[in-house]
């Protein structure tokens, strides 16, 4: 009864308010792994799960479409849980990416032994990132956040036999449950600050308060107290070491992590956006933080010899790349690429069991229509008139679009910040449309093209997609947001950090792509030498733990 | 005064278990009844007898549940496990007054499914010693199941109980150093100690040399009656905690 009058308003019955059902998603996976429980024959056990969890992604499909078309969130449960665009958004995502991942691991783990509890583990943690995704409630969201901790931390030593596995889970273990205390701390801060642990009212209340100058520096506190606890659950550094550690758990596993577990951070913060609103600070420090994470993980993703510990350092760059959009206040640009890599990275862990099954029968590279689309058209001599087609047809359209852009929208390069984002869209777009065409040294023009091109085609999917996503999650508060992260930098400064990016990468491409005969052997020199060993060591990490281990003996 | 003497000691607030280690025949066992039943003492107590105390018994409490830990840190004992936990948020007890008695409720019943699963290793492996007894998730999954949701209560973690109620007492509290240092201690204190246990026995292979031993039927139903008064205090805790 009492259940039944906070869910349904008075008056309200089944058939006029059946998108209400929606907000049982996070309940439905607890229903699945007390199911799962019971049952008995191990066929049955992914039919049920997949089968319960292809009802979840029903239902997030229905309310996204619900809150598309009416403009209105579905709340429920007194105002404690929400389905808003922001929901709209993930929620379908996370649903679907746990249908592939079920299914993948209903054959994979069939022959290991516990595969009735990954699958019953596996319900409580997409549990806690629903709940997480569609709290409208501080306390609601600090539950689902320890939640989410020990469900991931039972997961990754799901080998329990594995001691290295069990040794490597206990970083996670440890950096999730400083993440949990930290968290808490901020929405004790909160509540003792703003006086609630409603998210709307809270949200409204940033709002307003940001249209004067706020000097109340616990609210700088709680701001980097957010900021901090979404860079534990995000593997930012310093906090990242468990992330590229989890290694022996299972590929589903993996791939859940990377494409779902990770992005916690970029949510929270997207929940917090209104707050980060008051706190410029806390968006510079975000910023910075992210930056160097993009990049030094990026670097050591480059340099390690393990292929899995290389992805993980491939995902803590981007979510470093992540936390620096929120840091300048894109923050659905951080929920379009949580998206887009989480889809990526989820696809290449699952692949690669796939792939190193077909290795094993050819002789060559597997032949793949990923492999002949991306490598060998890259081979052959004849790709020039294609290249020039797509180099015009990309360039000339948009040169017209940005023209007419600039005489009538000026505030295209209002946001000066923004275009370091596209600076680094552009390097990794760059990447990807050079590993469609061969491009050498002495093809200057086409390399030139190349990288313009490439610039051309992110921005378009970023204007365009980041955009709508903008106006959809965020409609006209996003332009405060950028307001309120904007770095000081002036168009002329902006301008020039974007050629220096250029140049370089051009540099990088060129010597990158042209294969010179080897001359007299150069000896490396000492700085090189000793930045690569930085790299390698991982920052020199766990010397320093050890240092303090040795101390304590 | 008297009256904060008295719920000091029965809530574990000085470690009287350092005597009664040290008499003979004083099997851990007993200390570990002994001390639950004080603790619940304390609790009945608390309904009748104001319990509001000075922050010297605070302080004190804090100073003996730091010193517990670094005990609790070094045994493989169930049921010493068990008291030193006790003695480990004694603090909660005496830093929340009336709505400390529930969480502690809360915390001995999950400590009933330790001392259940204590009582099953001495009965079938000779001893509540789990240091030899390896990769229970693997020979014996219901008993790691169980053993699992103890721990996880009692390191804090939601949807168990302990956890609501942890919540819902510091997020009402007026903070100050000696409320952050409580608060601190206990979060880092429960989790250490549970993790510890679960990466000691629960995980890792199985001993080849044990003969591992499922639960019976008669043995199950103690548990269920713990995990229904868990379920029951879980609802009472959602309530606490959203209201």
């Amino acid at each position: 009864m009492y259940l039944r009058s906070r869910f349904f308003k008075a008056g309200c019955g089944v058939e006029r308010c059946m998108e209400k059902f929606v907000l049982l998603i996070p309940m439905i996976p607890i229903l699945i792994a007390l199911i799962l429980g019971f049952v008995k024959n191990k066929e049955f056990i992914p039919k049920v799960s997949i089968g319960l969890s292809g009802l979840i992604a029903l239902l997030a499909l229905y309310g996204t479409y619900f809150v598309m078309s009416r403009d209105t969130a579905i709340e429920g449960f007194g105002g404690l849980v929400i389905y808003n665009e922001l929901s709209a958004i993930l929620v379908p995502y996370v649903a679907i990416l746990g249908l592939v991942i079920r299914k993948y691991a209903a054959k994979y783990l069939w022959d290991e032994a516990g595969y009735q509890r990954f699958f019953i583990l596996l319900n409580f943690i997409f549990s806690a990132i629903y709940l997480l995704v569609m709290s409208n409630n501080l306390i609601v969201l600090a539950l689902a956040w320890q939640l989410m901790s020990i469900s991931l931390y039972m997961l990754v030593s799901f080998n329990v036999g594995s001691k290295t596995a069990v040794s490597n889970a206990r970083w996670t273990l440890i950096i999730h449950k400083g993440a949990d205390l930290v968290f808490l701390f901020a929405v004790i801060l909160t509540y003792k600050t703003f006086g609630s642990f409603d998210l709307g009212v809270l949200s409204a209340e940033w709002l307003e308060m940001s249209h004067s100058p706020v000097e109340n520096p616990m609210i700088f506190v709680i701001g980097l107290l957010y900021l901090i606890a979404a860079m534990m659950k995000s593997a930012i550094m310093p906090f990242h070491i468990w992330l590229p550690y989890t290694s022996e758990a299972p590929t589903p596993v993996s791939a859940l992590m990377h494409a779902g577990v990770v992005n916690v951070g970029g949510i929270l913060l997207n929940k917090m956006a209104y707050l980060l609103l008051l706190t410029p600070a806390v968006l510079n420090i975000a910023f910075v933080v992210g930056l160097v994470t993009a990049i030094f993980a990026s670097l050591v993703m480059l340099v390690v010899s393990d292929i899995k510990r290389s992805l993980g350092y491939s995902t803590v760059g981007q979510m470093g790349y992540m936390i620096m959009e929120v840091g300048l206040g894109a923050f659905s640009l951080a929920i379009y690429h949580l998206m887009v890599h989480g889809i990526f990275k989820a696809t290449l862990f699952l692949e690669s069991g796939g792939l190193v099954r077909l290795a094993r029968h050819e002789s060559n590279l597997p032949k793949r229509l990923s492999y002949e689309l991306f490598w060998e058209e890259k081979l052959k001599s004849s790709s020039s008139k294609l290249f020039n087609y797509i180099a015009f047809f990309t360039i000339l359209p948009v040169v017209a679009f940005i023209g007419i852009k600039l005489v009538l929208g000026e505030e295209f390069f209002h946001f000066n910040a923004s275009i370091v984002i596209l600076a680094f869209a552009w390097l990794t777009g760059t990447q990807l449309f050079l590993s469609f065409f061969k491009v050498s040294k002495s093809e200057s023009l086409k390399v030139i093209l190349a990288l313009v091109s490439s610039f051309i085609v992110i921005l378009f999917t970023y204007e365009f997609i980041g955009l709508s996503l903008e106006h959809f999650i965020y409609g006209k508060d996003a332009v405060l947001f950028y307001e309120a992260a904007t770095l000081n930098v002036t168009l002329a400064m902006s301008l020039a950090v974007i050629a220096v990016i250029m140049i370089v990468g051009w540099l990088f491409m060129y010597k990158q792509h042209f294969v010179d005969i080897p001359g007299e052997r150069v000896p490396i020199s000492h700085s090189k030498w000793l930045f690569y060993k930085l790299l390698v060591k991982e920052g020199y990490y766990f010397e320093i733990l050890r240092l303090f281990r040795k101390e304590k003996r | 005064m008297i009256a904060n003497l008295v719920f000091l000691v029965l809530a574990g607030g000085l470690p009287y278990y350092l005597l009664l280690e040290r008499r003979r025949g004083m099997h851990p066992k007993y200390i570990f009844a002994l001390s639950a039943l004080l603790l619940l003492g304390a609790v009945v107590l608390s309904l009748e007898l104001p319990n509001t105390h000075a922050p010297m018994m605070v302080l004190i409490a804090f100073v003996n549940a730091i010193f517990t830990l670094y005990r609790a840190a070094k045994t493989t004992n169930f049921y010493k496990l068990g008291y030193y936990l006790i003695f480990l948020n004694a603090p909660f007890f005496i830093l929340f007054e009336e709505q400390g008695a529930i969480y502690s409720v809360s915390m001995l019943v999950s400590l009933t499914g330790i001392f259940l699963i204590g009582r099953f290793y001495e009965k079938h492996y000779g001893s509540a010693n789990y240091h030899y007894i390896t990769g229970v998730t693997l020979a014996t999954p219901s008993i790691a199941t169980l053993l699992t949701l103890y721990l996880v209560a009692l390191a804090l973690y939601p949807p168990l109980p302990n956890a609501l109620f942890f919540l819902s007492h510091i997020l009402n509290a007026e903070p100050n150093l000696l409320w952050y240092a409580v608060v601190i201690t206990l979060f880092v204190g429960n989790f250490v100690l549970a993790m510890r246990v679960m990466t000691k026995t629960l995980f890792g292979q199985p001993n080849p040399n044990i003969h591992y031993v499922h639960l019976s039927s008669g043995e199950t139903m103690p548990h269920v009656a713990v995990l229904i008064a868990l379920l029951a205090l879980s609802i009472i805790g959602f309530q606490e905690v959203i209201l």
